[in-house]
């Protein structure tokens, strides 16, 4: 185990270490100065630099953290709602109260829930609780979680932002795939990267930022392909201006041209054969060709000139032809679809035949992008691919493939999400480049178990393929009765039964559907009891407006409160909770983790008090403890702790420092004892560290193996292969699950169920929105323009809009204060840089200040972040929109996964005429 | 708050530092017309009195802008390469040699004191001419414009303040005359210095003012004075007219220049960086 | 001879605006004042357009305009090269602003925080000195000479180097001994090649900024 380096200057110093974990690309490890009392400077923590993929620096969001703790727009006290109208126009009438009463008043609303039932007469949990930022807010609730567990059933499927606002397609079939909860190239080692729309260098956190940095000066040529020249775009070798929502057609045309135009022998033939189920022998209708005894999947053998099960040892199988041979073909719901001699021809060749039609002709009108350019970045993907080469790390012999294909946001979520993923995870398959190093990496699992050991959740399925935990879809276990409003046990198969399930469903389903459930669904109900926490889904979702009036409605709202805002608007109960350098709590870190944290050390950091908390603030941990306290659930919330709902197990091979779960224990006891236990895991119980020591230490780690980076040698040593290019099991997913819709007289998912396909074919996306905006009443000419949205990376997730400073610095960057539009047209509607302009749907409008800029499509309109606040302090005097008030909610915007995607097509005018 | 990168007008000096340049190389100029105009007496000293009132209200115009006006002395301590301190110097010389002139009626003190302005009006054309932050104001030829500028203006109003009570003498009117050509002369060399460096808009703001200096302050005042030689019956009345609008357009030409076409530098790449590949 | 330098490598950086958050800290400057900020430039029109991030704030002249203008002399460049502004001195005339072609001086007249009233931490900071009087980035000189003192090597040690260089997460920022042909900035000015701000207008910038690697020949 390692301490940190000894040069550091922490607590005696008067630095104290701590973590900022504001965004998904976190956490950075960081030192807090304080002087007499009062924190004054965050600074990288350079002790961690060692042991950090960063080099142990800071994200520009956390050097916010000071005026977020001094800011005098805080909640400071519990405060209780006076009016008991919600609505926007309605003054809440907060009124500070006792912690005491705080508590008691929801502590009884919980004992009242729970003795008339947990789950409400549809079957859905009476109490829901929402934690935005993708995740992050878990590092700040302390032992909240284990107040959850110990409640029992709670709805975490409202949506803040998952589904429309997250690389939704990536996660579910990247998980699918290659273990890839999200993907991104082995950087470090990397010389080529297509970025379609992948926003890393806002997005991807100090390690992201860090790793591009090194390659671009490497020489890495990173090509972006994305409708306005993003911050990334401006950091890329070339940047290509593509149509939105057409990024399948291109990524198509650069498949055809690698099957149809180069030489079979560029491709990595020997991956194709022995790594993915390129040989397995499709049949006629679609699915593989079975052996009829053991059912297993068959290829043809060019070494015996005969059909062979899949896991034959010693054979050469055909990737084109097509052969006779005996076989089964089955289908969905186990039905044999075929038997005896049937005809089949490897998937490859069906791939070549399903990509023949998608030429960079073909594209190049759909794209708006050449058909040479297309052409020339598909031959130069193949330059660099090195089929063939190896490369030697920690003793391990890998392929080394230093090409890779990265999506950003809106292009692999919503619709045409599937055919962006699929085609990334098959131009990485096509070289062999897929979880080797230099390649397409996954990062972390989050829908398969264990959360925290990506490899370890590599098991054997079926067909030579992973396991995944698919929710069922066969008549026996299909879920015809949802467990939360969102449904995506039953309508989502692969949102799986993970630990984070319930947030990657169809997420806006628990809104929508308030309104009016369709037919099959119990009747969508609003929650007893909502807990809200770091998150803001009346800013941060789609059609705001209309969830906005959704909370309104909901009876019981507890909101830990930083500032007022537009969601705690709606709240019965406010909670100062202690902030970031307030409050305590020990996370794990290292490992591989999103965006692109590849570790080469693993442990634990500790966020602890740097400063005393402001006025009644009270840490997360306390709060916790006392709400089990008052609702008679303390031994099971112990009991949770114990098991590990704090980050570790407090029990190990030779340890334990179990708490009592007789007895409420203090913020300190309960982390002193995780402490304990963390530092007994890391050492294998040769160490134990208590609170006082990663106070002054702030973390400790022990070696994680670089070669652990990449899922392709646990998949061999498996004998498993990527389930690529051919999907048979989700194409009889598919018809499964229309099958048991169906029988329920369930036909409004008709659409989404189109989506399951063997090998998915492009589809008009772009006329999806265009559709939409004709649904709402308008004209596509009335309406010419794509609005599209960006990443800041100074505010994303960090829930920090009301700090000064990070408005002041995030300023600097083009587009904050308004909507960017290019140039040319601008001049052609009259409109100078500054105007006001009103940006439209048929249903809803915004206004903001014209930026002109070159960098964007003449067609394309970009609204940066999510403004348009109207309640937090602060930020309500911006005058800068948000995309998130014109984009509508739709079923017909729904994709299979249950995401959508942000998009939408808009009319432009600047206000009091052109000039 | 803008940063650019285009050049953006300058915040730091407003009205108050360009009445500092319009009030004082006004009074610096009719200190030097007066000085040689053989006014004696009362009209030498009421002048000499006005020309240094001027000098004084811009300097207290320009003390209202600086930030610890208390430590203004301290503008004294950079006389080796800081012309500010240098045209304050020349600002106190002007003020001790004008009062002992005033209080002695001296006309070889009023020529020293016009020479201490003469180096004052330099001077203000060198503050402007160092600020190499403002390419309107460090184009070389500005130092002549703003002194030319000062002559025609100090002539500007000695004629106009003379056509009050009486006709202007020939010799005065030819210096005026000189002084309005010489300065027309300085802004067409200024222009085209100022044209290969300066942004459009500061280039424009230049234009329409220098358009008044060479419409409203050159030509018109001299044809008035032409018309004066002709018809002596109007030649006060012009006179004062062709005064006024030398002056004036000489004060406009420079709060603009202060405050309108004051664009910075802003900022310029002379490569681009290259990422990843070549 | 020691002449402290910045190099900022426009390859790597991408604008994140971490050093202009950072020097607003550690310097306790109030808002809307940046002595290390970076701009987002675009140049070229679409659809051949490009978009580079530019860290900018006194280049610490060799040949310092707004030195030479200041009238109180309360700006003075030290031997090795940083140029300071006695805060005693100065009378806040902004000659030295509209001197300086890089727009790297600020004057703030009257004392303005983050929320309207100060907050502990902005109390705290607070010097009333800076207030009407021009202002800059230093170089973060206190930590310089502390470091020195310390026997630390500015640009290298964290606690001798400027908060920028400290924060930078991309490695754009470098800073140290130009002078030093060992030093960290000599090596990366020897392998690469650089141009500086306004260059032609003879203000020998002490920033210095990377666009491309020089060929091997070159280096050699």
């Amino acid at each position: 185990m390692n301490a940190p380096d000894k040069a550091a200057p922490l607590a005696t110093s008067g630095k104290r270490a701590t973590y900022c974990y504001q965004c998904v690309a976190g956490p950075d490890l960081l030192t807090v100065k304080v002087e007499d009392g009062v924190a004054t400077e965050v600074e990288p923590n350079f002790g961690a630099c060692s042991v950090h993929p960063g080099g142990g620096k800071v994200c520009v969001k956390a050097y916010g953290l000071i005026q977020k703790t001094y800011n005098p727009n805080r909640v400071l006290t519990p405060m209780r709602r006076t009016n008991p109208k919600k609505g926007r126009n309605e003054d809440p009438g907060f009124v500070p109260i006792s912690w005491d009463e705080a508590l008691d008043t929801i502590a009884a609303k919980l004992r009242a829930v729970r003795e008339a039932g947990l789950l409400d007469e549809s079957g859905y949990p009476k109490v829901a609780a929402n934690f935005g930022g993708g995740g992050t807010p878990q590092s700040y609730m302390g032992t909240f979680p284990a107040f959850l567990a110990a409640w029992g059933p709670v709805d975490m499927g409202f949506g803040s932002g998952q589904g429309v606002k997250c690389t939704h397609s990536e996660h579910l079939y990247g998980e699918f795939w290659h273990r890839a909860f999200t993907v991104c190239p082995d950087t470090p080692m990397c010389n080529y990267v297509i970025s379609c729309g992948a926003n890393v260098e806002a997005s991807g956190g100090v390690v992201g930022v860090w790793r591009h940095a090194n390659a671009r000066e490497r020489g890495m040529k990173r090509v972006q392909v994305e409708p306005h020249l993003s911050v990334t775009g401006a950091c890329s070798a070339e940047w290509v201006p593509i149509k939105p929502k057409t990024d399948p057609a291109f990524l198509y045309a650069l498949i055809h041209v690698m099957l149809h135009e180069a030489a079979r022998e560029r491709l990595d033939l020997e991956f194709l054969k022995q790594h993915s189920n390129s040989p397995y022998l499709v049949g006629a209708n679609g699915y593989f060709l079975r052996d009829a005894a053991t059912k297993k999947p068959l290829l043809w053998d060019l070494k015996r000139n005969a059909a062979v099960a899949f896991d034959t040892p010693d054979c050469d199988p055909a990737l084109e032809g097509s052969f006779a041979c005996d076989a089964v073909e089955i289908g969905p719901d186990a039905e044999v679809l075929a038997q005896g001699r049937l005809e089949g021809s490897p998937s490859f060749a069906r791939l070549v035949e399903h990509v023949r039609p998608y030429s960079p002709e073909w594209a190049a009108d759909i794209c708006d992008v050449p058909a040479k350019t297309m052409r020339r970045i598909a031959n130069e993907y193949l330059d660099h691919a090195q089929v063939g080469a190896t490369i030697e790390i920690e003793g391990k012999t890998m392929p080394y493939r230093p090409v890779s294909v990265s999506l950003g946001k809106t292009v692999n979520n919503g619709w045409g999400g599937f055919e962006c993923v699929w085609a990334r995870t098959l131009l990485a398959v096509l070289v062999g480049g897929l979880e080797v190093p230099g390649g397409t990496l996954g990062t972390t699992v989050r829908l398969n178990r264990p959360l925290a050991e990506r490899l370890e959740s590599v098991t054997p399925g079926p067909d030579g393929f992973m396991h995944y935990p698919m929710n069922p879809t066969d008549r026996e276990n299909w879920s015809q009765r949802p467990n939360i409003r969102n449904a995506y046990r039953t309508m989502v198969p692969l949102a799986a039964n993970g630990p984070w399930s319930q947030a990657l469903g169809p997420t806006h389903f628990s809104w929508m559907f308030q309104k009016e459930t369709p037919k099959g669904l119990p009747t969508v109900t609003l929650p007893e009891v909502w807990f809200v926490y770091r998150t803001n889904p009346a800013i941060s979702f789609w059609d705001t407006k209309g969830v906005s009036a959704t909370m309104a409605r909901f009876p019981f709202v507890v909101a830990m409160a930083y500032t007022r805002d537009e969601t705690n608007h709606m709240a019965d109960i406010l909670l100062p909770d202690a902030t970031d350098l307030e409050s305590l709590q020990l996370i794990r870190i290292g490992g591989s983790k999103y965006i692109e944290q590849f570790w080469e050390h693993e442990g634990y950091a500790l966020r602890q008090p740097v400063v005393a908390a402001q006025g009644e603030a009270r840490d997360f941990t306390d709060i916790a403890t006392e709400l089990a306290r008052r609702t008679g659930l303390l031994e099971d919330y112990n009991a949770s702790i114990n098991r590990g709902s704090a980050g570790v197990p407090l029990k190990g091979e030779s340890w334990d420092f179990s708490l009592n779960p007789a007895q409420a224990h203090g913020r300190d006891e309960i982390w002193d004892a995780v402490c304990k236990a963390a530092s007994a895991e890391l050492s294998g119980g040769k160490e134990v560290h208590d609170l006082a020591w990663w106070k002054e230490n702030g973390l400790a780690t022990k070696p994680f193996a670089h070669a652990d980076w990449y899922l392709f040698p646990t998949l061999v040593a498996q004998g498993l292969r990527f389930e690529l290019p051919y999907q048979e099991r989700l194409y009889r997913i598919g018809k499964e699950l229309g099958k048991r819709l169906h029988e329920q007289d369930m036909n409004w998912w008709d659409e989404q169920l189109a989506e399951y396909q063997v090998l998915p074919k492009w589809k008009d996306f772009p006329g999806l929105w265009e559709k939409s905006l004709i649904s709402m009443g308008g004209k596509t000419q009335d309406f010419p323009f794509w609005l599209l949205t960006s990443r800041s990376m100074q505010y994303s997730w960090g829930n920090n809009v009301g700090i000064q400073m990070i408005h002041e610095v995030a300023d600097n960057v083009a587009g904050h204060r308004g909507v960017i539009i290019n140039t040319g047209t601008a001049e052609k509607f009259g409109i100078a840089d500054g105007d006001k302009v009103t940006i439209a749907t048929p249903q809803h409008s915004v206004e903001a200040r014209a930026v002109l800029r070159q960098g964007i499509r003449p067609d394309t309109l970009l609204l940066i972040g999510q403004f348009s606040h109207w309640a937090t302090p602060y930020a309500k005097d911006f005058g800068v929109p948000s995309m998130n008030s014109l984009v509508p909610m739709s079923m017909a915007l729904t994709d299979a996964t249950g995401s959508g995607a942000d998009v939408v097509r808009v009319s432009l005018k600047r206000m009091g005429g052109a000039k | 708050m803008s940063f650019g990168p285009k050049p953006w007008h300058q915040t730091n000096w407003d009205f108050r530092a360009a009445f500092n340049f319009m009030f004082g190389s006004a009074g610096a100029g009719l200190l030097v017309v007066v000085a040689f105009s053989g006014v004696a007496g009362g009209a030498l000293q009421a002048e000499i009195l006005l020309g240094m009132a001027l000098i004084g209200a811009g300097l207290i115009s320009v003390w209202f802008e600086i930030g610890r006006p208390l430590r203004a002395m301290n503008v004294g301590f950079n006389p080796f390469t800081s012309w500010m301190t240098r045209e304050s110097f020349a600002a106190g010389l002007v003020f001790a040699l004008g009062l002992a002139a005033v209080w002695l009626a001296s006309q070889p003190l009023a020529q020293a004191v016009a020479l201490a302005a003469l180096v004052f009006a330099y001077c203000q054309g060198r503050i402007l001419q160092g600020a190499k932050g403002i390419p309107a104001w460090r184009v070389p030829a500005l130092t002549w414009l703003i002194f030319t500028t000062a002559l025609a203006e100090g002539a500007g109003l000695f004629v106009a303040l003379t056509a009050l009570f009486d006709t202007p003498a020939r010799g005065a009117l030819g210096y005026f005359s000189l002084a309005l050509i010489a300065r027309a002369l300085a802004w067409s060399i200024y222009r085209s210095g100022a044209a290969k460096i300066t942004v459009p808009a500061a280039l424009a703001a230049l234009d329409r003012s220098g358009k008044i200096l060479i419409q409203f302050g050159t030509l018109a005042p001299l044809a008035l004075l032409l018309v004066g030689w002709f018809a002596p019956e109007v030649a006060r009345i012009v006179v004062l007219l062709a005064g006024i609008a030398a002056l004036a357009t000489g004060w406009q030409f420079k709060f603009v220049l202060i405050t309108r076409a004051a664009y910075n530098q802003g900022f310029a790449l002379p490569r681009l960086p290259v990422r990843g590949t070549r | 001879m020691t002449r402290w330098a910045m190099v900022a490598d426009l390859r790597r950086c991408v604008g994140c605006q971490t050093c202009t958050a950072s020097c607003k800290q550690a310097n306790a400057t109030p808002p809307d004042v940046q002595w290390r900020r970076v701009l987002d430039m675009e140049v070229g029109e679409y659809p051949e357009v490009k978009r580079v991030f530019v860290p900018v704030g006194c280049m610490h002249c060799e040949d310092p305009p707004c030195m030479h203008v200041c009238p109180s002399t309360a700006t003075k460049k030290r031997p090795d090269g940083i140029v300071t502004i006695d805060y005693d001195l100065c009378i806040g005339c902004s000659y030295c602003a509209v001197a300086c072609p890089y727009q790297a001086r600020y004057k703030t007249d009257r004392a303005s925080f983050a929320y309207g009233k100060a907050t502990a931490q902005e109390t705290q900071a607070f010097d009333p000195k800076r207030l009407a009087v021009a202002t800059k980035c230093t170089f973060c000189v206190d930590r310089i000479d502390a470091g020195l003192a310390k026997g630390l090597t500015p640009g290298i040690d964290p606690e001798a180097t400027p908060a920028c260089v400290n924060s930078c997460i991309t490695q754009t920022l470098s800073f140290g001994d130009v002078e030093d042909p060992n030093s960290n900035v000599s090596q990366l000015l020897a392998e690469n090649q650089t141009f500086r701000m306004h260059e032609e207008l003879g203000t020998g910038p002490g920033f210095y900024y990377i666009w491309d690697k020089k060929d091997r020949e070159e280096v050699l």
